[in-house]
């Protein structure tokens, strides 16, 4: 029998993640959104066909995701990131009953039953609390992005950060600096203060380990470290925090797929063109 | 000739009013730049230049605002939101309510019929409620923000905004601009959001009118005129609405001056 080929992507904020995937093997992409996240959704599905060498033709069946998935032309499926990201996880670590993700602009946090989504929290209202304000703060401080983490975990006087918002926290950390606090305490305190607000979000859920970390922020050691302090006890980090979601979704995919067989149905795919998604009808 | 001076220290420019007697005979606005001290004695003397007095005619002066402390030749400091309250009062004495929208907090007051502020409540959590959600776009955009408010009043159609928070409007913005919306309807669209966080607030303490609306926020017309929509009332505002709580200072130290005589 031919093998069957799955994809997921999920069209992040910042990011545009493209899995694919067969019973046996895993190819990834991730390329950046950008402000024509839109346009490039394309691109990075044909940059992961090419490097998995299959033609769109192959792949059995499609499933979008994340913030962009809304209209992607060449998806059989959308599905919202919390069951994506919950069937990724469980996927990947079967043992996690809370997820955190932590996105350029969201948070979320989703709690995990027999591998399926229960409850979840988001914040996609305000910066503070999603990587946005690190990115904000750290380009005032004049870091780079890739550098916070590390720098963080050489603080030896973590500075608390009074202001909430991400506009009067960047201004914050100027005057504190101006003021020759060092660099590392300024944004130790930068990742205490996300870490802060995520947790406040989480309450809510009653947070159960094991606890797993992904997105963006997953790959920050700072705000591991940062979170495991809040919330007392290690956590769990995907070897690429970035695809849990895309994973979930072909996964979700190839569940469509085998339910379908199963039941001797035929299977619903959209008509597909592999062009630039668009956000309104 | 008695001559008193208020001085107001915001977060993004400080005012100086003279005042002979209850009357404003000179008053002058500087970006507020990095050392209040510094910025406070040169706003005073370009004051002082133009009512055409010297430092030592100035009987009494009262320092107020974020950096009312910083004010080295004041006679004594005096909270923003009584200050606020008095000037108001002074510009229209049937106000009871009072928006002010200043470059980092916005305040709503509650008056009562001698203008002393009965309660108040402040935007200080977050930046989208403040002038400093207008200072970002404006960067967005590349126009100044003394445009904002004419270019506004152009747009057909203003775009919406899926965002409060004024980190994702800006990237919001760059992306509708990326889309080709035109400046003007991303202006109209991001001072309807600005204009509905201030309504939730005046909301909150209960509109009573007259409401005037002061603070460098006042002085673009857009913005005016969206809260007026969304409140469905006319809004009084002053002529210069970014002197009224250094008007409210020189009133403070009038009071001072004329009761202790």
């Amino acid at each position: 029998m031919k093998s069957q080929y799955f994809a997921g992507i999920d069209i992040g904020s910042t990011m545009t993640k493209v899995v694919l995937m067969s019973e046996a093997t895993l190819t990834s992409v991730i390329g950046p959104t950008g402000p024509e996240h839109r346009k490039l959704a394309n691109r990075v599905m044909e940059e992961a066909l090419a490097k998995a060498k299959l033609a769109f033709e192959d792949i059995t069946y499609v499933v979008a995701t994340g913030y962009g998935r809304i209209n992607v032309p060449f998806a059989d499926k959308q599905i919202t990131e919390i069951s994506c990201h919950a069937r990724g996880v469980a996927h990947l670590l079967p043992e996690v009953r809370t997820v955190i993700d932590i996105g350029g602009q969201d948070s979320k946090g989703i709690k995990l039953k027999e591998g399926r989504a229960v409850d979840f929290v988001m914040n996609d209202k305000c910066a503070a609390g999603t990587g946005r304000f690190l990115e904000v703060t750290a380009e005032e401080l004049g870091v780079s992005l890739e550098d916070v983490g590390r720098l963080s975990l050489e603080a030896k006087n973590k500075v608390e950060i009074s202001n909430t918002c991400t506009v009067f926290a960047a201004q914050e950390v100027v005057a504190r600096l101006s003021e020759g606090v060092a660099l590392p305490d300024i944004i130790a305190g930068l990742h205490e203060a996300i870490a802060t607000r995520i947790y406040g979000m989480l309450r809510r859920l009653k947070i159960e380990r094991e606890v797993a970390l992904t997105g963006g922020g997953a790959k920050n050691i700072g705000l591991v470290k940062a979170m495991e302090a809040k919330l007392g006890f290690p956590v769990l980090v995907p070897p690429e925090p970035l695809l849990t979601g895309a994973i979930g979704a072909a996964l979700l995919g190839r569940d469509i797929v085998r339910e379908a067989v199963e039941k001797g149905e035929t299977l619903v795919r959209s008509q597909r063109r592999l062009t630039e998604a668009t956000l309104f009808a | 000739m008695v001559y008193v001076a208020g001085i107001d220290i915001g977060s993004a420019f400080s005012k100086a009013v003279i005042m002979a007697k209850n009357e404003i005979i000179a008053y002058r606005v500087l970006p507020s730049g990095g050392n209040y001290k510094l910025t406070a004695e040169q706003v005073i003397k370009e004051a002082l230049t133009k009512a055409k007095l010297k430092q030592k005619d100035i009987t009494y002066t009262v320092a107020t605002g974020y950096g009312s402390t910083n004010v080295s030749f004041s006679s004594e400091t005096a909270s923003d939101i009584s200050c606020l309250g008095r000037g108001v009062y002074y510009l229209f004495p049937a106000a009871r309510t009072a928006i002010d929208i200043g470059g980092q907090f916005t305040r709503v007051l509650k008056l009562d019929e001698r203008g002393k502020a009965t309660s108040f409540l402040l935007s200080e959590k977050c930046a989208a409620g403040s002038g400093r959600f207008l200072q970002v776009i404006a960067r967005v955009l590349q126009i100044d923000l003394e445009d904002i408010g004419e270019l506004s009043l152009k747009s057909k159609k203003g775009v919406d905004f899926n965002t409060g928070c004024a980190v994702f409007a800006e990237s919001e913005a760059v992306s509708r601009v990326a889309e080709g919306a035109s400046k003007e309807d991303i202006l109209a669209g991001l001072h309807r959001t600005l204009a509905a966080k201030i309504q939730t607030m005046v909301a909150r303490i209960g509109l009573e009118p007259d409401c005037a609306v002061v603070g460098g926020g006042a002085k673009d017309i857009g913005l005016v005129r969206s809260i007026e929509e969304g409140l469905g009332y006319r809004l009084l505002v002053p002529e210069e609405p970014q002197i009224v709580a250094a008007l409210g200072a020189a009133l403070v130290a009038w009071e001072k001056v004329s009761k202790g005589g």
